[in-house]
């Protein structure tokens, strides 16, 4: 019977020994020798709690699994408070109090009771969105300008240095505002509450989602350029050079060019797909996304874009849900905000290296749950 | 794997003292047996990989205060075989309708799961791996730690910290249960 189990063919094993082997070399690299184990774990570990996270069902009272390892949720060693970003620039965090900017050297600053928030092209301001309101605000929190409207969700800001645009939706529709308040229009209705994204090098070319759709329009005159279906959709952006649109959904990730076609289908649905919960491009058109299943979420980045996503390299992977995922401003990590730990992650892109978490950072941010990151700007 | 007693505390001396050589020794000599049991408990490729790996980074995380007077694999083999029966657990309770996969895994993780007339062919591994598959993943895990990773029933009952008589019921049933399908 040995034999017969030996023998046994298991898909994929070679390539799993290697994955396997290139994760522990890279945590055994990582890794600091001292005596004063203890220090390093995490108090938020332990059975109760890991019972609560993973599902009643996993494991029977008194079985315990470890003599002498508990996984923990969350990184180890994470750092008590958000001392300084890895890469520097600065970064837009949402959590429920409202929105914040971070700097560099880890100081905060409340913006107010903002729900969202994201970046001017080039930094200089930010347009934030309270339930009632849309907002053009200096980095410091002072406004620029305000328009009261209903139900305002997901403002974005696009343009050149001298002519800028703000997209935002209210209610069922999209709008289009000029970057100094004035001119407000609707520019579609049926929009579903999918963020808006302004093509780079062109200040007039959005992409959104209205019935089932994807439409990349010119924002000033209202002409469609194309559309395409994606039922479902809850995420499309424009990759940083504006030659990619990147199309996310819980079962598809797709990248079309600029005139529509497609280039990349990346998940392979036939089989059915883990769910996508987020994805990014990065400043240098990679991509990372985050799948969740069984329970876990996995981070991945595909540094190279080929068409059955066989670049796509796991960096990251724990218990429960990631919520956001964010490139910084240099493309080297990848800030991913974990509620279940009450983390903020940051796991460096090339997959090798030391992943740098915070902890607490809902208190931190003011809130009873962990924050979003709303944007990582301009080192 | 032929390996002596020595060579592995050899490699987990080295490990600890930073050798990555050794770590490597260890985990070459270690991993296919890890990753298989968890694979024949489990039933599904990528968690095989996601249980045998984590063990490994467990063990990392653990090395310096790992006694090396104990040896390795027992150690081991008992992390990856309880979370394997917890996953087949858990996932018998959700009930899964459809199969996840991700991108870069180019192969099903259900491929166990065979046309009839090849299960029932005799002495095929596959076949037998199926008809694993089809037991209560305690007897899985009881026949795993018996028939390919040669505990025997006594050091099973250590493992999973089960009565003997636990181990040996599971185990009859279990084989009993895969003559019957084969």
């Amino acid at each position: 019977m040995k034999r017969e189990l030996e023998r046994i063919e298991i898909p994929g094993e070679h390539e799993a020994r290697e994955r396997a082997w290139s994760l522990v070399r890279a945590a055994y690299a990582e890794r600091e020798p001292t005596p004063q184990r203890a220090s390093f774990v995490r108090p938020l570990l332990v059975a109760a709690a890991l019972a609560a996270l993973v599902a009643a069902a996993l494991s029977p009272p008194g079985r315990a699994v470890l003599e002498d390892v508990r996984e923990a949720i969350g990184v180890d060693r994470a750092e008590p408070a958000l001392f300084a970003l890895p890469a520097g620039g600065r970064m837009l965090v949402v959590s429920s109090v409202g929105a914040w900017t971070v700097a560099a050297d880890g100081s905060t600053r409340l913006l107010g009771p903002y729900r969202d928030a994201s970046w001017s092209p080039f930094g200089r301001f930010i347009v934030a969105s309270t339930q009632l309101q849309v907002a053009a605000l200096e980095p410091d929190g002072d406004k620029r300008w305000t328009l009261a409207r209903r139900d305002v969700r997901s403002p974005r800001w696009g343009g050149s240095r001298t002519d800028t645009r703000i997209a935002y939706l209210s209610g069922g529709e999209l709008h289009v505002v000029g970057g100094d308040g004035r001119g407000d229009r609707v520019l579609a209705r049926s929009a579903a509450p999918v963020a808006p994204s302004w093509r780079p090098a062109t200040f007039h070319v959005l992409a959104y989602v209205a019935n089932g759709r994807v439409v990349a329009a010119d924002a000033v005159s209202g002409r469609r350029f194309w559309t395409r279906r994606a039922p479902g959709a809850t995420h499309v952006e424009w990759s940083p050079d504006g030659e990619l649109l990147l199309m996310q959904g819980p079962a598809f990730l797709r990248v079309y060019d600029r005139s529509g076609r497609l280039r990349y289908d990346l998940l392979d649905t036939r089989r059915g797909a883990a769910t996508v919960t987020a994805a990014a491009f990065s400043p240098q058109n990679g991509i990372a996304f985050v799948q969740r299943t069984r329970g876990r979420s996995f981070l991945w980045t595909i540094p190279r874009l080929r068409p059955d996503a066989s670049a796509a390299r796991q960096v990251f992977s724990g218990p429960g849900t990631f919520r956001s995922v964010t490139w910084s401003p240099d493309s080297r990590w990848l800030a991913v905000a974990w509620p279940n730990a009450n983390q903020l992650v940051f796991v460096p892109a090339s997959g090798r290296g030391r992943v740098k978490a915070v902890g607490n950072v809902a208190e931190q941010f003011g809130s009873g749950s962990a924050p979003r990151v709303a944007g990582w700007c301009c080192s | 794997m032929a390996r002596s007693g020595r060579d592995e505390r050899a490699w987990v001396r080295g490990a600890q003292a930073g050798s990555a050589s050794d770590l490597e020794a260890l985990f070459r000599a270690y991993w296919p047996r890890a990753f298989r049991a968890a694979y024949l408990v489990a039933h599904d490729a990528a968690a095989a990989e996601d249980i045998a790996q984590e063990a490994f980074l467990a063990a990392i995380r653990s090395l310096d205060r790992f006694d090396r007077r104990r040896p390795f694999g027992p150690w081991l083999h008992r992390i990856v075989v309880n979370r394997a029966i917890d996953w087949a657990r858990a996932r018998q309770l959700r009930a899964e309708t459809s199969l996840p996969d991700l991108p870069g895994r180019t192969e099903p993780s259900n491929s166990l799961l065979l046309a009839p007339d090849h299960a029932a062919a005799g002495g095929n591994p596959q076949a037998l791996a199926a008809a694993i598959s089809r037991l209560p993943p305690e007897q899985r895990g009881v026949i795993v730690l018996r028939h390919l990773l040669d505990y025997t029933p006594g050091e099973i009952a250590d493992l999973l910290e089960l009565p003997r008589g636990t181990v040996n019921s599971r185990l009859r049933r279990g084989l009993d249960a895969l003559k019957d399908e084969l």
